[in-house]
């Protein structure tokens, strides 16, 4: 478990690059106050996805516009083809944590 | 140059290569076109965020557009990696980020770099300092003016102090409601001149007697040939029996609220330097948007302003569009007719303002003196 960010930093329709893990991840705060976490950089070129547009439960890639679905890390259409790992996320006492996948929580 | 042998009745214009040397107008584009406000675009063509205009501000293509806050921001319109035009097209909308179309580069609708291939890589790379170039921004009368100048003059006085010289005062315009006008009717001229010759023309009456017939009918004095624009205040009247600023003297639409009794019935016209002209009359606003391409061309968008119920009535404004629209194609003829002789041996030393024309030596030597290159008959263009 990897701590990111106090939820406080991270107001809805907001985003946080965690960039102390390789592959950094992403994680997002849905306009209805939902956290997910899925890895930042689309699977097309080197974007952050961090910096791209959510909405909903779909972040869209700032480049080209392939969209990721937040619950799945599947993606909607090309250019990316492939999709991004999710993420498991945890706030405990204001902070928000990371559980990479394949980590136990 | 020898202006000392004129006969006093005449003063000097500039010297023919001034209106086609490239040297000279390129000294124009950096010292008036670069450095002054300059009208750009209409504020409601921008209608929401993301709308945006490429206008052609001297040397240099500018991106004027409206941010989320509603405000609206102008850069140049050049990407900060390896400076690809942003946008080519004179408008349109993009839905959040302006990208560049070669490595995909995308800025916010505030000229910010949002994203770009690698970039988390280059953490040294500031959003901000890497962001578009953002160059001055005002607006006023519903339209927006941009200025290219690192720390650009006050607009109090370099923009709203000629509305004042020439109205006496800002009420004056203010009267007229020009934000909140809706345009009727935008028509592009594209006219093979010299922007100092569209200028001069509209500075001057001499000619409207010969060219302007249906002008001449609504405003009697013009035939005079006096420029109105001379007195401060002064509105040319509408002659007797003419009921409207029409092509054919039938009435107009229904006046504008705030005109005063003293501004109905009358035609102003004003020069606002650099590239801007604005006509008023009581139940319409005719605004010139001038934009210097090269020494021989220069584009005018031109907007005819009406109140919005009078547009949205769908009353037939044909008759109030068509006279200024004649009298745009007959003054652009003209300045057409000029624009070859420019080069000619018969005006290499210019030719001559006679007494009604004798004002436009002041914006003659307006030119000369942003040009810095000195006092005419020494600064000839070689
Ligand atoms: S980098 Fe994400 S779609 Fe191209
Ligand atoms: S030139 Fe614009 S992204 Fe490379
Ligand atoms: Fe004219």
């Amino acid at each position: 478990m990897i701590p990111a960010c106090p939820l406080a930093a991270l107001p809805r329709g907001e985003a946080f690059r965690l960039d102390a893990v390789e592959p950094p991840i992403a994680v997002f705060h849905t306009d209805d106050g939902e956290l997910y976490a899925v890895d930042d950089t689309c699977t097309h070129q080197d974007a952050s996805l961090a910096d791209g547009w959510l909405e909903g439960c779909e972040v869209e890639c700032p480049l080209h516009a392939s969209r990721f679905d937040l619950r799945t890390g599947q993606v909607d259409a090309p250019p990316a083809k492939l999709p991004v790992r999710t993420h498991g996320v945890v706030v405990e006492e204001g902070t928000v944590y990371v559980v990479p996948s394949g980590e136990a929580a | 140059m020898t202006t000392s042998s004129l006969p006093p009745s005449v003063i000097a214009t500039l010297p023919g290569g001034y209106y086609t040397h490239e040297n000279i107008f390129a000294l124009e584009q950096a010292r008036i076109f670069e450095s002054m406000w300059f009208c750009v675009v209409r504020a409601a063509d921008l209608a929401k965020p993301g709308a945006f205009r490429t206008v052609q501000v001297g040397r240099e293509s500018v991106l004027v557009t409206r941010a989320r806050d509603q405000s609206i921001r102008a850069f140049l319109n050049v990407c900060r990696h390896r400076g690809a035009r942003i946008k080519t097209e004179e408008s349109g909308e993009v839905r959040r980020a302006f990208q560049c179309p070669y490595h995909a580069w995308t800025y916010d609708l505030e000229g910010k770099l949002i994203a770009a291939p690698n970039l988390t890589k280059m953490p040294d790379i500031d959003r901000v300092e890497y962001g578009l170039v953002n160059v001055h921004v005002r607006e006023w009368l519903g339209y927006v003016w941009v200025c290219l100048a690192d720390e650009p003059e006050p607009f109090e006085e370099e923009v709203q102090g000629q509305v004042v010289s020439r109205l006496g005062d800002l009420d004056s315009i203010h009267n007229y409601g020009i934000e909140s006008l809706e345009v009727a009717r935008r028509i592009v001229y594209d006219v093979k001149a010299n922007w100092k010759l569209i200028i001069e023309n509209f500075m001057e009456c001499y000619h409207c007697a010969t060219i302007h017939p249906e002008l001449v009918e609504v405003l009697p004095e013009f035939a005079e040939g006096l420029a109105t624009q001379l007195y401060v205040g002064h509105g040319a009247e509408f002659g007797e029996g003419v009921e409207g600023f029409t092509v054919d003297g039938s009435p107009g639409a229904d006046r504008i609220p705030g005109v005063s009794e003293t501004q109905d019935r009358r035609y102003y016209g004003l020069t606002v330097r650099p590239l801007m002209f604005i006509n008023l009359v009581p139940d319409h606003v005719v605004i010139h948007r001038i934009f210097p391409l090269a020494a021989d061309h220069t584009v005018l968008e031109c907007d005819w302003l009406f109140r919005a119920d009078v547009v949205r009535s769908g009353r037939d404004l044909e008759p109030s569009i068509e006279l200024f629209h004649r009298v745009n194609v007959q003054d652009f003829e003209a300045c057409e007719r000029c624009q070859p002789a420019m080069n000619s041996r018969a005006y290499a030393r210019g030719g001559v303002l006679v007494p009604t024309e004798h004002h436009i030596a002041g914006f003659h030597e307006w030119v000369l003196d942003r040009l810095g290159t000195g006092q005419l008959g020494t600064g000839q263009p070689t």
